[in-house]
């Protein structure tokens, strides 16, 4: 198998690329995390059925960060249980700190999912999370549509015509969340 | 040997085996002001106040890219913050990245400084007067607060430039392989860049004013410049035209010049893209606007220009290419950008224009503006018969069949810096539907990297200009010319209400078009401000670019705003260099409205505006390595900026952390009290990911702690009010911004009260109205913020 093209082709960091998962370990990943954190952005809001996705995530004990103006989904769907508003800048400066309190004011997380961000900005979000956040080690995995080398595990480049296969990635990826 | 004084008289027949070496004759000063602490500043004289901010807002890094290969030690891997083979950390590289992104930027702004003041000299001679009308008597406020000079003369700016440029060569020096360590100490080095690159700007805008009698405070200046076309389709193409591009007006000037010598106002069109179109506007009065910098490819490929005239800065690398691929002879002006071409500066017009014309050669260096102005012109009206009956726009027939050749393999998205879905816009278009990529016109930002990497040979930025032809033709908007110095007159009617927070803010949308998703959010966000009664101040390619946008009575901002610095103003400051009348109008508010000495003293006055003066600088479309030291600039000026996501890739953020109580600490200037405050500013540098998010941030970036309760009140109801409406959420931290219960936005007062103290247990005493307890301190009018020490008046007892 050749490398993985990052969505933005010349996006090549170094030595250090991500590795393209399938939903269920990345699930599984986020089962077994001890602090999960689900950020999300604007990319949600072009479709329903990421928005529910990122819902079913929170539902299921993941909290999230809604980052760019995704909030606004979430209000209208009136699910505000576990979601936060949040500057992409501000949260990863804030995860960057072994220190920070968290969302809940339980402290800082272990493993970060990111979500329907705009690419480049996440690229650069996932850089700082991997290249600073290092101990204790915060793992942050994209599940976006995009081959994302910043991130610890990535999805592969899905092209809009297999966006149906993508969103069943997501379900499988959702059902695999104990 | 003594200095002599110029005037002074000596005996030359008294000295004997004397050498005379003939200095500089120092002229006397008139004692304008006592010099303050820090004139002329060197690498560590204000290391401490940059340490204060950088305390504050802590430096964010993201890389780009995890390594270094700068010295053959390398490839160094950096992952993880480790160190390089010569000690360096990723963090401290990363600041090392950003220094020599703010060197580049900085010897740009500075370079074309010195360069338009060899020209003016050589044009003029050095004696032209600085004297900007009656309104303005603080003409250059960052040359007195970094120089402590007030210059009289062009000639002035000899000595302002010897200072930058040594400073600039020390601080590249700081860049070598075993040098600096420390990420800290690279940004306090990044800081003092930015400041030089303020200063420099200000000296290259100062002199082209000077010297060309652009816009001040005399006869249909100031609010009064007039308003001009900008847009593709306001270009006249039935009849010649010039296309100048860049950033250094002189060769455009020179232009305007020659048609208006010879009678061609009316027959030759002269219009231009970037910095350059808005200086020549500032010049020239029938100059147009063809677009920002995000069209330059596309305007060039759509074969409107006879002739294209570049000078420096943000002119495409290829060109050459470009103008040989639709028959437009090239002629480049500027020794910086030379592109190859012979230099025929001292060549005869006449054969220069022969060799254009016939093709012989497809564009030439000319260093010598004068002569730039009879060539291009001469070129172009010859070069416009000979283009007619060219037809640059596809046919149809072309459009169709490309659209239906594209096989989807979405190579060209993966090129796209915005990642724009091309091939499934072009098979939309196959299938008879070409809105998907007409609307990508906008969105693109004119790279052409989708070209390269097409396997089917698609010209894919020619297929989305067809697609969008028929609404670029109709891309005909309006625009207030460079206006140049803000006047002390308009500081002092507006100081107050800005330090005291009434308006609302400054609100300064500046530089390049890399938008995240099109033109029209520099627009939007225009609209937003002015109307909510910011001051809204604006220079290049947001300058040009909101001005393509209409509301719904057909008129654009300018046009719907008066262009006063005043609450609701919708101001065209003019090209990038002219920012710094921004910084400047900020300056002046602490100098003229609240008397701060002036005169080398950029600590205190940096101090006084970073608490006082609810400035905001936004660069939503920042690309350049200009914008990264124009924004640390204004970042060690004590004004924060909010970018597009695109800038995040600068790698660098400032960014401030609410939930660190220590962070926020001020000190009381009357009592020399230690004080906890809200978090305003919150952040220097921040990205974020949509216009949107950005609305809300902008506004919160403008609370500063001298806001009275009133113009807290109406800085909360924005905050409030944005977010409700493009995040339709309250901020999760509007409550850190409330002092009293008379902060609070009068509508709505009791519905906040009631917020405070279910969600955020405040105790509130319902009877009073008033909040009893909750707040990180309470509202005191007389509090004299600070965070210097030695600006303590009466040491506490
Ligand atoms: S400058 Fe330092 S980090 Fe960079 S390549 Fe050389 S040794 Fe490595
Ligand atoms: S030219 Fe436009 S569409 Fe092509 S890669 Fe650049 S931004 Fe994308
Ligand atoms: S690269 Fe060319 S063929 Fe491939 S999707 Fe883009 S336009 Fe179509």
């Amino acid at each position: 198998m050749g490398m993985e093209i990052p969505f933005d082709v010349a996006n090549i960091p170094g030595p250090e690329m991500g590795e393209v998962a399938p939903p269920e370990v990345i699930g599984s990943y986020i089962s077994s995390a001890k602090r999960p954190l689900l950020v999300v952005g604007s990319e949600i809001l072009r479709d329903d059925f990421f928005l529910e996705t990122a819902i079913e995530i929170g539902r299921r004990g993941v909290p999230i960060a809604a980052t760019g103006h995704s909030i606004r989904g979430f209000v209208e769907k009136e699910y505000t249980e576990n979601v936060s508003y949040y500057n992409l800048h501000e949260l990863t400066n804030c995860l960057r700190d072994p220190s920070w309190k968290g969302l809940d004011g339980k402290g800082n997380y272990d493993f970060v999912i990111f979500f329907g961000i705009v690419y480049y900005y996440a690229s650069q979000m996932l850089s700082c999370i991997k290249n600073f956040a290092i101990d204790p080690l915060i793992r942050a995995v994209s599940i976006d549509r995009y081959y994302h080398p910043q991130a610890r595990m990535s999805f592969t480049n899905i092209s809009p015509e297999m966006e149906e296969g993508y969103k069943d990635m997501l379900n499988r990826l959702v059902s695999s969340i104990k | 040997m003594e200095e002599l004084k110029k005037g002074g008289i000596f005996n030359i027949s008294d000295l004997k085996n004397v050498r005379i070496s003939i200095g500089e004759i120092v002229e006397e000063e008139e004692e304008w002001e006592p010099m303050g602490p820090h004139p002329m500043p060197g690498i560590a004289t204000l290391r401490n106040w940059d340490f204060l901010l950088l305390n504050r807002y802590k430096p964010f890094y993201a890389p780009l890219c995890d390594m270094c290969c700068l010295c053959t030690y390398g490839k160094c891997d950096l992952t993880g913050n480790k160190k390089g083979a010569c000690g360096i950390r990723m963090d401290a590289q990363h600041g090392r990245i950003v220094l020599l992104a703010c060197l580049v930027g900085c010897s740009a702004h500075c370079g074309h400084g010195r360069h338009m003041l060899h020209e003016m000299i050589k044009k003029f001679g050095g004696d032209v007067p600085i004297d900007f009308g009656p309104e303005v008597d603080v003409e250059a406020p960052l040359t007195r607060l970094v120089c402590g000079i007030k210059p009289k003369t062009i000639r002035d700016y000899e000595k302002v430039f010897d200072y930058i440029e040594e400073q600039i060569v020390q601080l590249a020096d700081a860049l070598h392989t075993g040098q600096e360590g420390s990420y800290m100490d690279f940004e306090s080095k990044a800081l003092h860049m930015g400041m030089l690159d303020s200063l420099g700007k200000e000296a290259a805008d100062i002199i082209q004013i000077a010297c060309y009698g652009m816009p001040t405070s005399y006869e249909g200046g100031g609010p009064d410049v007039p308003l001009v076309d900008v847009g593709i389709g306001t270009i006249d193409t039935t009849k010649p035209v010039v296309l100048v591009i860049g950033h250094n007006v002189p060769p455009a000037a020179d232009i305007g010049d020659y048609l208006t010598e010879n009678g061609l106002e009316d027959k030759v069109e002269l219009a231009g893209i970037c910095c350059t179109s808005i200086d020549t506007t500032r010049v020239y009065k029938k100059a147009k606007i063809a677009a920002a910098l995000g069209r330059q490819l596309r305007v060039i490929r759509m074969g409107i220009a006879d002739v294209v005239v570049v000078d420096e800065q943000c002119i495409r690398a290829d060109i050459l290419e470009l103008c040989q691929r639709v028959h437009s002879p090239l002629i480049v002006t500027n020794d910086k950008a030379m592109h190859g071409l012979v230099d025929r500066t001292d060549d005869n017009p006449d054969k220069i224009v022969d060799d254009l014309v016939s093709g012989r050669v497809p564009g030439v260096v000319i260093l010598d503006p004068e002569q730039v102005g009879e060539v291009a012109v001469k070129t172009v009206i010859q070069m416009d018969k000979k283009r007619k009956g060219l037809n640059l726009i596809l046919s149809d027939e072309e459009f169709k069949y490309y659209v239906n050749d594209c096989i989807l393999c979405g190579n060209c998205t993966l090129a796209c810096p915005n990642g724009l879905r091309i091939g499934e816009a072009n098979q939309s278009a196959a299938s008879g539907d070409i809105e998907p990529l007409a609307g990508l016109f906008d969105l693109c930002v004119g790279c052409g990297r989708c070209e390269q990497v097409c396997k089917k040979h698609i010209p894919i930025v020619d297929v989305i200009t067809k697609a969008a032809y028929p609404q670029i033709k109709e891309e005909k908007g309006r625009m207030r010319i460079g206006r140049g110095p803000v006047w002390d007159s308009e500081i002092r009617d507006v100081g107050a209400p800005i330090v005291l927070g009434t308006i609302p803010g400054i609100i300064a949308p500046i530089g390049c078009g890399n938008y995240p998703n099109g033109t029209k959010d520099a627009w939007l966000i225009v609209k937003e401000f002015a109307e909510r009664n910011y001051i809204v101040t604006l220079t290049g390619c947001m300058a040009i670019d909101c001005a393509l946008w209409k509301d719904e009575e057909g008129k654009t901002v300018y046009e719907q705003h008066h262009g006063r610095f005043d609450a609701g103003g919708v101001l065209n400051i003019g090209s990038c260099v002219s920012n710094a009348h921004i910084h400047d109008a900020a300056i002046k508010v602490a100098s003229i409205f609240a008397g701060r000495p002036l005169r080398g003293n950029y600590e205190e006055i940096a101090d006084y505006i970073l608490s006082r003066v609810g400035a905001c600088g936004v660069a939503w479309g920042a690309m350049s390595q200009k914008a990264a030291s124009i924004a640390t600039g204004f970042n060690r000026l004590g004004v924060p900026a909010v970018v597009g996501p695109h800038g995040a890739k600068y790698r660098r953020a400032f960014l401030g952390r609410p939930d660190l109580k220590d962070d926020w600490k001020l000190i009381d200037a009357t009592d020399g009290s230690e004080i906890y405050f809200e978090p305003g500013p919150q952040h220097l540098l921040v990205a974020c990911e949509t216009v949107e998010e950005a609305l809300p941030m902008i506004a919160k970036l403008c609370f500063r702690p001298s806001d009275t309760d009133r113009g807290r009140s109406i800085k909360l109801t924005h905050y409030i009010d944005l977010s409700l409406k493009y995040l339709n959420a309250y901020p999760p931290d509007w409550h850190l911004f409330v002092r009293t219960a008379t902060d609070l936005p009068i509508a709505n007062k009791n519905e906040l009260l009631k917020k405070l103290e279910d969600e955020h247990d405040w105790e509130i005493d319902w009877k009073m109205k008033r909040i009893k307890e909750g707040p990180i301190r309470g509202y005191d009018p007389s509090f004299n913020p600070t965070n210097l020490r030695r600006l303590i008046r009466e040491k506490k007892k």
